[in-house]
């Protein structure tokens, strides 16, 4: 084995870097977003009164739980312009990111509004509390701190997954990689540089929730 | 559609491959993943640090890249051939192994120091105490989790398909591509991993509401997307 690790060698390419690294972390941030907002909707059709939205709920999270991001993400990519829509790959990826995620969001946001007692509900609706104060003063408090910490945990799950983006041809980070590695063959060097800026990514995200957590859920301090 | 149904057997090939090298990959994870959990629990504190690191980086970092690596890293590297199935089963079996680290982990964690002492006290060795006291406790724990980390790996085994490795995803891309187009083949594709891994999932629920006891849920251990 005669292969010296040089990162000198990729140093002409960290500009590009950078615009990989704001790739993954815009599509990271916007599926996050957009896949809460789907996941909070599904997780509160898999709550209502009608069958057929409860079926539809469950149906979503069931499919995009069971198949592959990576197919998920080629059916959107192809399946668009087959029917006549006209994306961005970068639009197609976000899509497909968002939707796939939105499976696992939903399910974590259910198991939190499983989490508040109906008793709870009772209460709230006879103190003559409106939907929305009894969804702000009572539910949303409760059901934050159920999914606080399994959100987290979706968020790293995002990054790590918005890598296959690269496969659709957005130039993120793991495409960055890809094709650096593949121009100055120094595919050791552009691995560890990748390999390293998702791991402080995630480990960031990681630290970021324990602290936040510790600040928000404090204990209340007890008065003698 | 109908041109698709010529390639049925063409498909339940790959679906063969598809499963073939999941499972390759969950054995070798598996067996990867005890190991590193017995050097999470180990007494001397640089094999805990060790292994703490090898699970942090493997589950921080994607195994897109890991792959991307094998493939076109370590060939030139270490100067050896890598065919698409060594890399694809080493990047599977690698992210599975600090995956089941985890669950093999909590399932040694969850039998009680009063079992250790007591085995311990009645003159077994360490030996024995792994093998007929922890283990067959352990067992419970972790087998319903290890069900998710299946279907995880079994989806994840579709990224095989970027190196040129020809299991089921490859497969449909090229039904599509031979087609001109269209996405008939890829919902195909996400039919056929739909049916795998619900049924090995409803599988996994009724491990659970067997083997309940308390341990952490499938969904819980690992929240991986894939």
């Amino acid at each position: 084995m005669n292969y010296t690790f040089t990162l000198r060698t990729i140093f002409p390419y960290f500009d590009t870097l950078a615009l990989g690294i704001e790739l993954t972390l815009t599509l990271s941030v916007l599926a996050i977003v957009i896949s809460l907002v789907i996941g909070a909707v599904v997780a509160v059709m898999r709550r209502s009164r009608l069958r057929t939205l409860r079926f539809a709920g469950a149906a979503y999270v069931e499919v995009m739980r069971n198949t592959p991001l990576l197919v998920t993400l080629y059916i959107v990519y192809f399946a668009t312009p087959a029917l006549g829509i006209r994306i961005s790959s970068f639009s197609a990826a976000l899509l497909g990111l968002s939707l796939n995620a939105a499976g696992y969001m939903a399910e974590i946001i259910r198991a939190g509004l499983i989490a508040v007692p109906r008793g709870q509900f009772e209460a709230a609706t006879s103190q003559g509390m409106t939907a929305w104060q009894m969804f702000r003063h009572i539910i949303f408090p409760q059901v934050f701190r159920t999914i606080y910490a399994p959100l987290g945990n979706q968020f790293i799950a995002v990054i790590l997954a918005s890598s296959l983006s690269s496969v659709v041809a957005v130039n993120d980070l793991a495409s960055w990689m890809q094709t650096v590695g593949a121009n100055s063959f120094r595919f050791f060097e552009t691995f560890v540089v990748a390999a390293v800026v998702y791991a402080v990514l995630c480990q960031a995200i990681n630290l970021a929730r324990l602290q936040i957590g510790r600040m928000l859920f404090r204990q209340p301090e007890l008065r003698a | 559609m109908s041109e698709t149904l010529a390639y049925v057997p063409l498909f339940i090939k790959a679906t063969g491959t598809t499963i073939w090298l999941s499972w390759l990959a969950l054995l070798i994870g598996a067996v990867g993943g005890t190991a590193i959990a017995l050097l999470r629990t180990s007494r001397l504190w640089p094999l805990r640090v060790v292994a703490l690191l090898y699970t942090e980086a493997f589950r921080s970092v994607p195994i897109l890249i890991v792959l991307f690596f094998a493939y076109f890293g370590a060939p030139v590297m270490l100067d050896i051939d890598v065919s698409p199935f060594l890399a694809a089963t080493a990047a599977l079996a690698l992210h599975a192994s600090a995956n089941m680290s985890e669950v093999v982990r909590g399932g040694i964690e969850s039998v009680g120091r009063g079992q250790w002492e007591a085995a311990l006290a009645s003159g077994m060795r360490m030996r024995q105490v792994m093998r007929y006291i922890v283990a067959p406790q352990a067992l419970r724990v972790i087998l319903p989790p290890s069900v998710g980390i299946y279907i995880t790996v079994l989806k994840e085994s579709s990224l095989a398909s970027i190196i040129g490795y020809f299991e089921l995803t490859r497969t449909g891309l090229m039904v599509r591509e031979t087609n001109g187009g269209g996405f008939g083949p890829l919902l195909v594709l996400g039919v056929i991993y739909f049916l795998i891994s619900y049924g090995i999932s409803l599988c996994g629920a009724a491990l659970e509401r067997r083997y309940a006891v308390g341990g952490a849920s499938t969904d819980a251990v690992v929240g991986g997307m894939a």
